[in-house]
C-alpha cells in the first residue's frame, strides 16, 4: 500500500508539473506585461524584479527559473500589491477557503447520503418526490443566485425577528461559515443524492439483502450493514472530483459573502495580471486538487474490500 | 397433500402447506403466479419441487419465507404451519424467529447472494447474533466451526476474507455454512447447484445430504433438473403453471409417472443408459399466460393425451397409492384405467 501511495504521489509530481508548465506559458502569451500597470515603479523596483525573474532573458531561461523557484516552494512577490509573497498570501488566505471548502464538502456528503436514501426507502411517494424537485432546483439553479437568494432570505429572517440568527456576510465565527458553507455545497448534495437514490435502489433490490432478509436480520440492521456501505461506494468515488468543483467553484461565493479566502485573490490577481499569484495560487490549486484525489482513492481502498491497493 | 397426511398419524408433518395461492399486480395485470399448492415435509426428509422455469416453484418457497416484496406480491389464501403452527405472513413462530432461525435458505447464485463488502465469517456469524443472541467473539468462533462443518479448509483464514475472494462452490459452502448456523428445521434450497459447475454440483449436493443426515433437518429442494431430484428427492412434487401436477415418492416419480407432463419431461432428458437410448423430445408448445390461466387443465395445450374434458374444467387431485397422486383427468376414477398402468402398461 505504501508503495502505491508513492507511486501516485510520484504521479501527482508529474501532473502537477504540467500544470506549471501549461500556466506558465499560457502566461506568456497573454498579451502585456506584469510591469505595465497604473502604478508608477521606480527604475531600481523595476530592474530587480526583472532581474529576479530573468524577464528580460528567453522565455526558455525564465521558464527554468521558474521551476528552480516552484522546486524550493518559491512563488514569488506579488506585483501588484507590494511587498507581498504569494506564499504569505496562500498561508493567510488559504486557510479560509479551506475550512469552507472541507464544511460544504462535509454537507453535501452527508446531506446527499442521507436525502439519497431517504428518497430511496420512500420511492415514488411523497417525500421522494419533494426532495428530487429540491435536488432538480439544486442542480439546475447557479450558485450565484442561490447565494445572493439565500443573503436576501436571511436579511428578511433577521429583520423579522429583530435578532441576528445567522450573519449576512463576512467571517470570523463558525455562524459565518454555515450559509456560505450550505450555498457552496448545495449543488454537489443534489447530485450526490441523486448518485445515492439509484445507488440505493439497485442495492435494495439485490440478491445479498434477500439474503441478509432470508437470515431473519431486522430491517433497520438490514439497512445500515448491508445496503448504506454498498450504496455509498459510488458516492465515494465522485467525491474526489466534486471537491474539485467545490474549491474551484468557491470563488463565486466567497465574493457574494465576502469572505477573505483564495478565491477572491485568484480572481483579481487574474483580472490585474498579477503574473506570480496567478501562477501560484494555479498551481497550488492543482497541488491541492491532485492531492485530494489520492486520499479519495486511497479512502476508496478501505472502504471496498475489492478494492486493492497494490501497486 | 392430503395422501401423506394419513399414513403419518403418529407423527404430524414438520411443515404443512395446504392450498397456497400467490398474485402479483404488473402493469399488464395480476399474474397468477401459484394457484393452489399443497405439500408437507417431514424431518430427515428431503422434498423436491421440480418445474420449468415461471411455474412458480421459487415464489412458493419465497412466500413460506415471507421474502415476497408486497405490493406487487400479495398472497390471497391458503396456510402454512410449522408443527401445526401458522406461519404465513409472520415472523416469529411459538417465540422463536423463522427467517433464519427455524428456517435457513439458499439461493441461485451464490456470487451474488452474499454480501461483497462484508467478511464472510461476519456474514455467517451475523443470524448467530440476531437470533441466538451470541456474543461477537463467540459468533465469530462459531462461524469458523460452521465453516469447518462446510468442509472449507483453512476455515480461521477463510472466515476473514471478503466473497470476491472465494470461488463458486466456496461460496456455496459458506451461504450453506450461513444457513445453517442456527440449527434450522428445514432448509430451502432454490436452484443451490444451478451456477454451479457439474463436479462442483455434486460436492454441494453431498454436503448438503451429510449435513441432512448430521442434524435431521428437511430440506425442501427447488430445481428444473431431474438429475438433482434423482439424487436427493425423497419425495418429488411436480409444479406446472402454479400448480403441483403430480406428486409421489421419487420411485413413483420416475418410475411410475402418472402425469403426461412428468413424462414428457423425462423424455426431454438426456440418459447415458445405452438401452434406454432415444432422441429427446422437447415438450412443445409454451406454459400458459398466467394472467388469464386456462379454465381447465393448464397443460392440456401442449398435453397429447388431452381430451375434451381437460380443456373445460381443472382436473382434481387423484390419488392413485401411497404418497403418489396426479392431478390428471386420466386418473379419474370414471376414466378406467388402472393407476399406474397409463405409460408403462397397455391401457390406451
Amino acid at each position: 500500500m505504501l508503495l502505491y501511495i508513492l507511486k501516485r504521489v510520484f504521479q501527482g509530481f508529474i501532473t502537477v508539473w504540467f500544470i506549471a508548465t501549461a500556466t506558465f506559458f499560457a502566461m506568456h502569451n497573454v498579451p502585456g506585461d506584469p510591469l505595465t500597470n497604473d502604478r508608477a515603479m521606480t527604475e531600481t523596483t523595476r530592474a530587480n524584479l526583472e532581474a529576479k525573474y530573468g524577464l528580460d532573458e528567453p522565455v526558455s531561461t525564465q521558464y527554468l527559473i521558474f521551476l528552480r523557484n516552484l522546486a524550493r516552494g518559491d512563488f514569488g512577490i506579488s506585483f501588484v500589491q507590494e511587498n507581498r509573497e504569494v506564499n504569505d498570501i496562500i498561508r493567510e488566505h488559504f486557510p479560509v477557503s479551506a475550512i469552507l471548502g472541507v464544511l460544504s464538502v462535509v454537507f453535501a456528503a452527508t446531506g446527499g447520503v442521507l436525502f439519497g436514501a431517504l428518497t430511496a426507502l420512500y420511492r415514488n411517494r411523497l417525500p421522494d418526490y419533494l426532495i428530487m424537485f429540491l435536488v432538480i432546483l439544486g442542480i439546475s439553479v447557479p450558485s450565484f443566485v442561490v447565494a445572493a437568494l439565500s443573503q436576501l432570505s436571511l436579511v428578511s429572517l433577521n429583520t423579522l425577528l429583530g435578532f441576528t440568527v445567522l450573519p449576512v456576510a463576512g467571517w470570523g465565527t463558525v455562524m459565518h461559515m454555515l450559509m456560505p458553507a450550505l450555498v457552496l455545497g448545495l449543488s454537489t448534495m443534489a447530485y450526490l443524492t441523486r448518485l445515492m437514490r439509484s445507488s440505493m435502489l439497485e442495492v435494495t433490490s439485490s440478491d445479498y439483502v434477500r439474503t441478509a432478509k432470508s437470515k431473519g436480520v431486522p430491517p433497520t440492521r438490514i439497512f445500515t450493514r448491508h445496503q448504506l456501505r454498498n450504496a455509498i461506494l459510488p458516492v465515494v468515488t465522485v467525491l474526489g472530483p466534486a471537491i474539485a468543483a467545490i474549491t474551484t467553484g468557491g470563488f463565486v461565493v466567497e465574493l457574494v459573502f465576502a469572505i477573505p479566502g483564495l478565491g477572491r485573490y485568484f480572481v483579481e490577481a487574474v483580472q490585474q495580471l498579477d503574473y506570480t499569484v496567478i501562477m501560484g495560487t494555479t498551481v497550488f490549486y492543482g497541488a491541492f486538487l491532485v492531492f485530494m484525489v489520492i486520499l479519495v482513492d486511497v479512502v476508496y481502498g478501505f472502504v471496498d474490500p475489492r478494492v486493492s491497493l497494490d501497486a | 397433500m392430503t395422501a401423506n397426511k394419513e399414513d403419518t398419524n403418529v407423527r404430524p408433518s414438520l411443515l404443512i402447506v395446504e392450498d397456497l395461492q400467490v398474485e402479483f399486480d404488473t402493469y399488464g395485470g395480476t399474474v397468477q403466479a401459484v394457484r393452489g399448492v399443497n405439500f408437507s415435509v417431514d424431518q430427515g426428509q428431503t422434498l423436491a419441487i421440480v418445474g420449468e422455469s415461471g411455474c412458480g416453484k421459487s415464489v412458493t418457497v419465497q412466500s413460506i419465507m415471507g421474502l415476497i416484496p408486497a405490493p406487487p406480491g400479495r398472497i390471497i389464501a391458503g396456510s402454512a404451519r410449522l408443527r401445526g403452527h401458522e406461519i404465513l405472513g409472520r415472523k416469529t413462530v411459538g417465540g422463536g424467529e423463522i427467517r433464519g432461525a427455524e428456517i435457513g435458505m439458499i439461493f441461485q447464485d451464490p456470487m451474488t447472494s452474499l454480501n461483497p463488502t462484508m467478511k464472510i465469517g461476519d456474514q455467517i456469524a451475523e443470524p448467530l447474533k440476531v437470533h441466538r443472541g451470541y456474543s461477537a467473539r463467540n459468533a465469530s468462533l462459531e462461524a469458523v466451526r460452521l465453516l469447518e462443518l462446510s468442509r472449507i479448509p483453512e476455515a480461521s483464514k477463510r472466515a476473514r476474507q471478503y466473497p470476491f475472494e472465494f470461488s463458486g462452490g466456496m461460496l456455496q459452502r459458506a451461504m450453506i455454512a450461513m444457513a445453517l448456523s442456527c440449527k434450522p428445521s428445514i432448509l430451502i434450497a432454490d436452484e443451490p447447484t444451478t451456477a454451479l459447475d457439474v463436479t462442483i454440483q455434486a460436492q454441494i449436493l453431498d454436503l448438503m445430504l451429510e449435513l441432512q443426515k448430521e442434524t435431521g433437518m428437511a430440506i425442501i429442494l427447488i430445481t428444473h433438473d431431474l438429475g438433482v431430484v434423482a439424487r436427493m428427492a425423497d419425495e418429488v412434487a411436480v409444479m406446472y403453471a402454479g400448480k403441483i401436477v403430480e406428486y409421489g415418492s421419487a420411485n413413483d416419480i420416475f418410475y411410475r409417472s402418472a402425469h403426461p407432463y412428468t413424462v414428457g419431461l423425462k423424455e426431454a432428458m438426456p440418459t447415458n443408459d445405452p438401452a434406454r437410448q432415444h432422441e429427446l423430445k422437447p415438450i412443445s408448445g409454451s406454459p400458459p399466460d398466467l394472467f388469464a390461466p386456462p379454465a381447465g387443465c393448464g397443460y392440456c395445450s401442449r398435453c397429447p393425451y388431452a381430451m375434451q374434458i381437460c380443456s373445460e374444467s381443472p382436473p382434481q387431485n387423484n390419488g392413485l397409492h401411497d404418497h403418489h397422486s396426479a392431478s390428471c383427468w386420466l386418473h379419474h376414477p370414471r376414466s378406467g384405467i388402472k393407476p399406474d398402468t397409463l405409460f408403462f402398461g397397455d391401457a390406451l
